[in-house]
């Protein structure tokens, strides 16, 4: 398997991915994909989605990750996005975009306490 | 109005015969570029006598003195008075003549519509009937300059207070405060309008996006006098915004009144955590924090 | 003094569109806009280049700064030869919560500006306008 160019990295039974540079659309869609192949492979049940090095978060990226939840749900997985700045988050919801599926915390620490929460249920 | 020494009727200077309009305008701008360095020589004279050109260097004097008589025959040959409003605004904002005041700036203008009209009226004074139509042409113009010019240092005046009083209501309007670990407040207090939401939201959210732990937010708007679907859906939208950075903002003090208006105006309050009081409101954040206010004996 | 601050990029690939988003951003600051405004305006450059790039296959940005007798601005102008936006109405009206499309992407970035004119004719090409004010 080729390696994917953002790490995703594995926590028990969770991924761990933080990307640090610009996403754009080629690279989106091949960071979806590699998320959605690892999370098969490893058959892990959450992802927590590093998004603090993103600056800004149009409709393409909002459609990834919803896509990347969706997915996930299907697999039995939960997704928790973490980190979102406050000047996206503000134009998130200015433009009228949720993000449909993804739990949200504020960092990666209270992300996979998020996740344990959950798998306790 | 000068009275002509002659016995010819005095005709209001207003009037112009329209068919040699353009044919006088197309006169005085020729005249006034032929003359210009005269015109424009006589106007630096003049300045240095008042004392308006003390702080400018020599070489300022000269390009200034030349872009603004060029301008201002730009405007009479054009009839386009862009290049004055884009001159007059690099006044008011400092990027030229910036050791002139406002005042010697105006007075200087002044003095160039006198030093104008003189030449005008020397120039054409053996008939004052063509006087009175050239000085109609020539007059509206010069007014219009000089309009042009104090607007804009207006403009530039009252864009600054504007500012500043923004800079006010901005430590005003935001006032966060720590409740306790965790549990943080926002009183609202008065009319909330559009700006001021949204620069509670602003500060509310960096605030949040600074703590190493999740937050509850407490908006109280008990004191709020009314609020109308704009304000309303912006405090919504701030507590979507809140909850995707991974935090809590509920909302208290919602008075029946206003909870009318909001379900009249169709505002979709599901899924918002409401509470009547700012007491109870505290109760759920610390609820939530899994901490009991208890009573020592 | 300003002149240096026109800007046009040609929108070709993907990684012209973070271009695009970068130059805003940068010149917005330039201006004198906060960060919360500097990615509205970034965000929406984004999605409208975006739009250029898919449905056209290439564009032009422009950002001009603006001055309006003292009250300064951006102006962003995005513009494709594509085929154009049919029912432009529809369209800005249109989109779903979760993302994507081309109404999307235009009624996204008309909330986030404060102004915002489309025009566009099928067959030949779409411009859109968009402004914001300090």
């Amino acid at each position: 398997m080729e390696k994917p160019s953002i790490p995703i990295l594995k926590s028990g039974d969770c991924l761990i991915t933080s990307p640090q540079v610009a996403l754009h659309d080629k690279l989106a869609v091949q960071f979806k994909n590699d998320i959605l192949q690892r999370i098969v492979e490893t058959k892990a049940k959450g992802l927590v989605l590093d998004v603090s090095a993103i600056d800004v978060v149009d409709s393409f990226l909002v459609r990834q990750i919803g896509e990347i939840a969706a997915a996930s749900s299907i697999m039995g997985g939960h997704v928790v996005v973490v980190g979102l700045r406050p000047e996206v988050a503000m134009a998130l919801v200015e433009m009228g975009f949720s993000l449909e599926g993804v739990q949200t915390a504020i960092n990666l620490e209270k992300g996979l306490e998020v996740l344990h929460k959950i798998w306790r249920r | 109005m000068l009275k002509g020494k002659t016995q010819e009727p005095i005709i209001e200077s207003t009037v112009l015969i329209d068919v040699d309009t353009q044919k006088l305008k197309r006169e005085l701008s020729t005249l006034l570029e032929h003359n210009a360095e005269e015109i424009r020589s006589q106007w630096i004279k003049e300045m240095q006598g008042q004392g308006l050109l003390a702080a400018l260097s020599p070489t300022e004097t000269e390009e200034q003195s030349k872009v603004i008589y060029d301008t201002c025959l730009l405007c009479l040959k054009t009839e386009s008075y862009e290049a004055a409003q884009k001159y007059a605004a690099s006044m008011a904002k400092k990027a030229v003549l910036q050791t002139m005041t406002v005042d010697q700036i105006i007075t200087g203008l002044l003095i160039l519509r006198d030093v104008y009209g003189r030449f005008i009226f020397e120039w054409y004074q053996k008939n004052p009937t063509k006087w009175r139509n050239v000085n109609g042409i020539y007059e509206p113009v010069a007014r219009r300059i000089l309009n042009i010019a104090t607007q804009a240092f207006v403009a530039e005046r009252e864009s600054t207070i504007k500012q500043l009083q923004q800079q006010e209501v901005a430590k005003l309007s935001a006032p966060i405060a720590d409740v306790w670990e965790g549990v943080i407040m926002i009183p609202i207090v008065g009319v909330l309008d559009s700006a001021r939401a949204k620069q509670i939201t602003e500060s509310l959210l960096e605030r949040i996006s600074r703590e190493k732990t999740e937050l509850i937010a407490i908006l109280s708007i008990g004191g709020i006098a009314a609020i109308d679907t704009k304000t309303a859906n912006h405090i919504l939208r701030t507590v979507h915004a809140v909850k995707l950075m991974g935090s809590e903002m509920i909302i208290t003090g919602i008075r029946p009144d206003v909870a009318t208006t909001l379900v009249t105006l169709g505002i979709d309050l599901s899924g918002i955590v409401t509470r009547s009081t700012m007491r109870e409101g505290l109760e759920y954040a610390f609820d939530k924090l899994k901490l009991k206010v208890t009573k020592t004996s | 003094m300003e002149q240096k601050m026109i800007e046009t990029l040609e929108i070709k690939n993907e990684a012209d569109i973070i271009r695009a988003r970068v130059r805003a951003k940068t010149i917005a600051e330039a201006l004198g806009f906060n960060y919360m405004d500097q990615t509205r305006i970034a965000t929406a450059v984004s999605e409208l280049t975006r739009n250029a790039y898919q449905y056209a296959g290439e564009g032009k940005m422009t950002i001009n700064p603006l001055n309006k007798q003292g009250r300064r601005g951006i102006e962003i102008i995005v513009e494709d030869h594509g085929p154009g936006i049919e029912n432009i109405e529809l369209v800005l009206k249109g989109g779903h919560s979760t993302g994507g499309g081309l109404g999307m992407g235009l009624s996204g970035s008309k909330k986030l500006m404060d102004e915002f004119d489309i025009k566009t004719k099928s067959g030949e090409g779409t411009t859109v306008t968009a402004r914001k004010w300090l």
